[in-house]
């Protein structure tokens, strides 16, 4: 009874968090909602007894990427004041296209509710994760990296200003 | 009402023991965080040659200052709580808050003795006692970064911001570090549960040398002391707010809000230190005692009663935890502060390639050994 409850509370949180991210007019205060959005989820792997999976969403995307997120986004001019609400033509069309992609995903979702649960979703899949990564996949796993050092070099190259 | 006892039995007593166990941490913590910043000023007084501050006095008793953390206590409740008229009031209010709750929760993690039998009940001296209890320090530790962040943003000051950036650089440059001296540790140990670790250093090396962190891992340890103090932001790292000179992320805060900072800064001095007792100096271990009593290398004996065995250790564990709180202060009042880059080349030039080089060398000295 705990349990489910634990996880409806989380699940809802990041629901109502991610709506009100949506809807938030100043882009800090959105990124902060995303982070409680990230938090519950955690919450959430937690509740379902993944353990290592909620300690990397807390570690990986509520402690440094959205840090990041956050630092770069408060040195925006945006960050000190409210952007103004949008035109009525651009709220019925944003609207028409969010209920279009939530029509999509609900067909796509339907075939989900036909998949079994998996029951080692704890956390000995850790090691049995490490192994395929560290093992099986090291060299694909590697070459990730590689592929992430690449896009990140084009990222500087095209922020940079020339001959600054 | 009593079938429902009966039946949820367990359940029943270990959610009571847990609120017996948080309850008497909780407050073991507190009084002695209250006492830490008394020590404080008491310590930077002897190494500055004067006598400190020995005036708060209940009924003309003094006891050479033991009342001026209440003083201080009731002097914050009753200052004016300030809020700056353009500031975001909800997150202004929240991000003390985010301060003090990751540390506050990671005092859950520490194992503060082994185990205690109480009429057949073995009870754990560990609030939780999690698998991968070395992973949500560092997440947990990782969240503390938003409360300076938000603390510096929503004041909307241009000074409390820039206060704010210094000490995100800094906290998110150390991190990346104390996570990397952590590691030779779960590679020797072969587990990350805090527990777990302690148990591991419970065993000798050679017959006679306990086998404690610091021993297996000495460079590990100085890392991680570094990398721990610049993460605690205090001298010489306190380039994010320096009492009087240094404007931080925290200055348009007043009352007790600016005193959950404060409180959140001492409690990050006491969580280091169990940390650095818990990871390299065996936490609640003391040599040669075993669950039964001492045995020492030359074979000798000496029984010690069960309840006395578990007293010794949470002693112990208090003991080393107060020596390393006693070493973070000391440590303030001697060294002079580092200028922003000399920091930040330390961390990213110096203890970032040391701590992966210590990686390393640990597994190539366990490969050596035939350890894996």
């Amino acid at each position: 009874m705990i349990l489910a409850a634990s996880i409806y509370f989380f699940a809802a949180l990041a629901a109502a968090a991610t709506l009100l991210m949506v809807f938030q007019r100043n882009p800090v205060k959105a990124a902060l909602l995303m982070l409680t959005a990230l938090l519950s989820t955690a919450g959430l792997y937690l509740a379902f007894n993944a353990q290592l999976l909620a300690v990397l969403q807390i570690i990986l995307y509520a402690g440094a990427i959205m840090t990041l997120f956050i630092i770069a986004l408060t040195v925006t001019p945006q960050a000190w004041r409210d952007r103004p609400s949008p035109g009525r033509a651009r709220l019925v069309l944003g609207l028409a296209a969010a209920a279009l992609i939530l029509a999509e995903l609900l067909k796509v979702s339907a075939g989900l509710r036909q998949l079994a649960l998996s029951p080692g979703f704890a956390e000995t899949g850790a090691l049995a994760l490490a192994r395929e990564l560290f093992g099986r996949f090291a060299f694909q796993f590697e070459l990730l990296s590689l592929v992430i050092l690449a896009s990140i070099v084009g990222a500087v190259t095209l922020a940079a200003k020339k001959g600054g | 009402m009593p079938v429902f006892f009966e039946a949820n039995k367990d359940m029943l007593i270990f959610t009571g023991a847990a609120a017996v166990k948080i309850l008497v941490f909780l407050n073991a913590i507190m009084g002695f965080t209250a006492l830490l910043t008394l020590a404080e000023r008491k310590v930077s007084a002897l190494i500055q040659d004067r006598i400190g501050p020995n005036r708060a006095s209940v009924f003309g008793l003094t006891l050479n200052g033991l009342f001026h953390p209440v003083a201080d206590g009731i002097k914050m409740v009753f200052k004016e709580d300030f809020t700056p008229g353009r500031a975001e009031k909800l997150l202004f209010t929240l991000a003390p808050f985010f301060a003090l709750v990751p540390v506050l929760a990671l005092f859950a993690l520490i194992p503060f003795g082994d185990y205690i039998m109480i009429s057949g009940y073995r009870l754990d001296l560990q609030i939780a006692d999690l698998p991968l209890g070395l992973f949500f320090v560092l997440a947990l530790s990782g969240l503390a970064i938003y409360g300076v962040f938000l603390g510096g943003w929503a004041s909307k000051n241009n000074f409390a911001l820039l206060g704010a950036m210094r000490g995100a650089a800094q906290m998110v440059s150390y991190e990346v570090v104390l996570g990397l001296t952590l590691v030779g540790l779960m590679m020797i140990y072969g587990s990350a549960g805090l527990q777990d670790m302690v148990r591991a250093q419970g065993k000798l090396l050679f017959g006679f040398i306990p086998a404690w962190g610091v021993v297996c891992q000495p460079f590990a340890f100085i890392l991680f002391l570094t990398a721990a103090i610049a993460e605690n932001k205090r001298t010489p790292f306190d380039l994010v707010e320096g009492e009087s000179e240094i404007i931080g992320y925290f200055m348009e805060y007043s009352s007790m809000r600016f005193a959950a900072f404060m409180f959140a800064e001492f409690l990050e001095i006491i969580l280091v230190s169990m940390l650095a007792a818990t990871l390299f100096f065996g936490g609640w271990q003391v040599p040669y005692l075993h669950e039964t009593g001492f045995i020492f290398p030359g074979g000798a004996l000496l029984p010690v009663n069960h309840y006395l065995v578990a007293a010794l250790q949470t002693g112990a564990f208090a003991a080393k935890t107060v020596a390393f709180s006693w070493f973070l202060l000391v440590v303030r009042w001697t060294l002079p502060r580092f200028r922003f880059d000399q920091m930040m080349g330390l961390c990213w030039k110096t203890l970032l390639p040391l701590a992966l080089l210590n990686i390393l060398m640990t597994g190539a000295v366990m490969l050596a050994l035939g350890k894996i």
